[in-house]
């Protein structure tokens, strides 16, 4: 089904919590394996224009409608950002505008690159880039998902798990946006699949890889997709992804699982 | 650097969204707009929204690491995506079919090119690596500059159109991007205070920038229609001269670099 973009641009809005007790985390707070993994999360939300950067340097940013959807889609990120620096507050976890900066600076070199590194290659490959860009979005977002929806369950905090829910919610219009690009694209050229494959099979690694100690992802990673329960998850999110037209058999998710060590 | 005061987080928190329940639309009916306010507010509407070519130029240098400004940004391309979609609905309304929406057709190599604005996000990164930090300041000063030229453009727009419904609209839109310019002018200020290499490469990039921003994608004769319409005749030469003595007054400029600036509306780029 095609994506609706005026609806999306029309209904999108910040993440609300102003009706949730936060303060309910200050008689229930969290553990410190849950604080970290929330503090990767909100990482990564924060850095979301970090991530239109390097999609913006294909071909794909001269199309209206993903313009469009992008405005949208970083300011929501950003806001599930904010939303999850708000719990960490109450844990006394300060995530200001400095602390962000300074983890962006530790990136180096392999961040100033990137940018060089991707506009090559999509002007090499051509707009048949656009669907690596347009999947692997999907991938990134079903996981975000998963992630979330597996720390509901495993926090057992009803504020959170509510909290979760909706940033989830919005996610879920994400991948929305992104499998009708990535399915329309992939469907259309078989080009366009191969690079895909390619790309995802070589390259894909789980969301924030690319702005955190291998340290934290892996506790990350233990903390929510370990055991049959997050196996099980992530396999949901591969079949997710071979299910796009000529990416069947791809396992990139429990690939990159097993490439961690993370326990089954 | 001094201290800044201008609160982003709060600008986050009140951000302006779609200001279609506002724009009356069914008054021009009535009162139409002339054939060149609506060419003008169809310009400006692409302007407005040619906000991610932007985010990618800027994106792909330091600033990127300097959360506060991406934070900025990320509200401000929001902003910016409902004023261009309330002037295209009033186009629209005029008669007029706004460019740059969905369907609209373009020539994606030319878009392409016209986007990046005769530097792809290759040379920018790599310019970036050697501009460093000052590079934010330069960022910042583009964006007041650019902000400062839109807005003689809503103030020309408002005087030639005298009608009551764009009127409203126009203060509305000048109100949203009050709080844009208070952000580029306090964070140009302090940075090219700070920096006399951020001031050297401001005057270089204001020299070379193709005014306003954005305006590679209209097309050569619209860009100049639109300079034309908003700083020609009498009316415009006072616009221009406060324009020029805005940016002379900036820490570090002048009115060498204000004047290249002026030379570059006129006739496109100057270096």
């Amino acid at each position: 089904m095609a994506f609706d973009i005026d609806r999306y641009t029309a209904t999108s809005v910040s993440v609300h919590w102003d009706d949730l007790d936060l303060e309910d985390f200050r008689d229930h707070p969290l553990l410190a394996g849950a604080l970290r993994t929330l503090r990767y999360m909100a990482d990564v939300e924060y850095h979301t224009v970090c991530y239109t950067r390097d999609l913006l340097t294909t071909p794909s940013h001269r199309e209206a409608d993903v313009s469009a959807f992008m405005t949208m889609w970083n300011r929501e990120e950003f806001w599930h950002g904010e939303a999850l620096a708000a719990v960490l507050a109450m844990h006394d976890i300060t995530v200001d505008y400095d602390a962000l900066k300074a983890s962006r600076l530790k990136l180096g070199w392999k961040d100033r690159l990137d940018p060089i590194k991707q506009s090559v290659l999509g002007s090499l490959v051509g707009s048949d880039f656009v669907a690596v860009h347009m999947t692997w979005g999907a991938a990134n977002e079903w996981s975000a998902i998963t992630a979330y929806q597996r720390m509901a369950e495993l926090e057992e905090h009803p504020v959170l798990a509510e909290l979760l829910r909706r940033i989830a919610k919005q996610e879920a219009r994400h991948v929305a946006f992104y499998t009708s690009q990535a399915r329309d694209r992939l469907a259309a050229s078989t080009k366009a699949q191969k690079i895909t494959r390619f790309a995802l099979s070589r390259f894909w690694a789980p969301v924030g890889s690319s702005i955190n100690s291998t340290d934290d992802v892996r506790h990350v990673m233990t903390h929510l997709m370990s055991g049959p329960e997050g196996r099980r998850a992530a396999r949901k999110v591969d079949d997710s992804i071979s299910g796009m037209p000529g990416l069947d058999g791809l396992t990139i998710v429990q690939d990159a699982l097993d490439g961690l060590g993370i326990p089954a | 650097m001094e201290p800044a005061a201008f609160d982003v987080r709060e600008f986050a928190r009140t951000a302006q969204g779609s200001l279609r329940d506002d724009l009356d639309l069914t008054r021009y009916a009535a009162a139409p707009l002339r054939g060149d306010v609506v060419r003008v507010l169809d310009a400006l509407a692409v302007l407005e929204g040619a906000t991610m070519a932007h985010l990618r130029n800027v994106l792909v240098t330091p600033t990127h690491k300097d959360a506060r400004v991406t934070a900025f940004l990320v509200t401000w391309a929001y902003e910016k995506f409902w004023i261009a979609d309330a002037l295209r609905a009033i186009v629209a309304a005029n008669g007029g079919a706004p460019r740059g929406w969905s369907g609209a057709a373009s020539d994606a190599g030319t878009h392409r090119r016209a986007a990046s604005a005769g530097r792809g996000p290759v040379r920018r990164a790599l310019a970036g690596f050697a501009q460093g930090w000052p590079v934010i300041g330069v960022h910042m000063t583009v964006g007041l500059v650019d902000d400062w030229m839109l807005r003689a453009a809503y103030e020309r727009v408002a005087r030639a159109s005298a009608n009551d419904a764009l009127d409203a609209v126009l203060r509305r839109i000048l109100d949203v991007k009050e709080r844009h310019t208070r952000f580029f002018q306090e964070e140009a200020s302090r940075r090219l205070a700070a920096s006399p290499k951020a001031a050297g490469l401001a005057r270089r990039e204001l020299a070379r920038t193709v005014w306003p921003l954005g305006s590679t994608v209209l097309g050569r004769d619209d860009r100049d229609d639109l300079v034309r319409f908003v700083f020609g005749g009498s009316e415009g030469d006072v616009l221009a001269a406060r324009l020029e003595r805005d940016i002379a007054d900036l820490p570090g400029l002048d009115r060498r670099a204000a004047a290249s600036v002026l030379r570059g509306l006129a006739g496109g780029p100057a270096a």
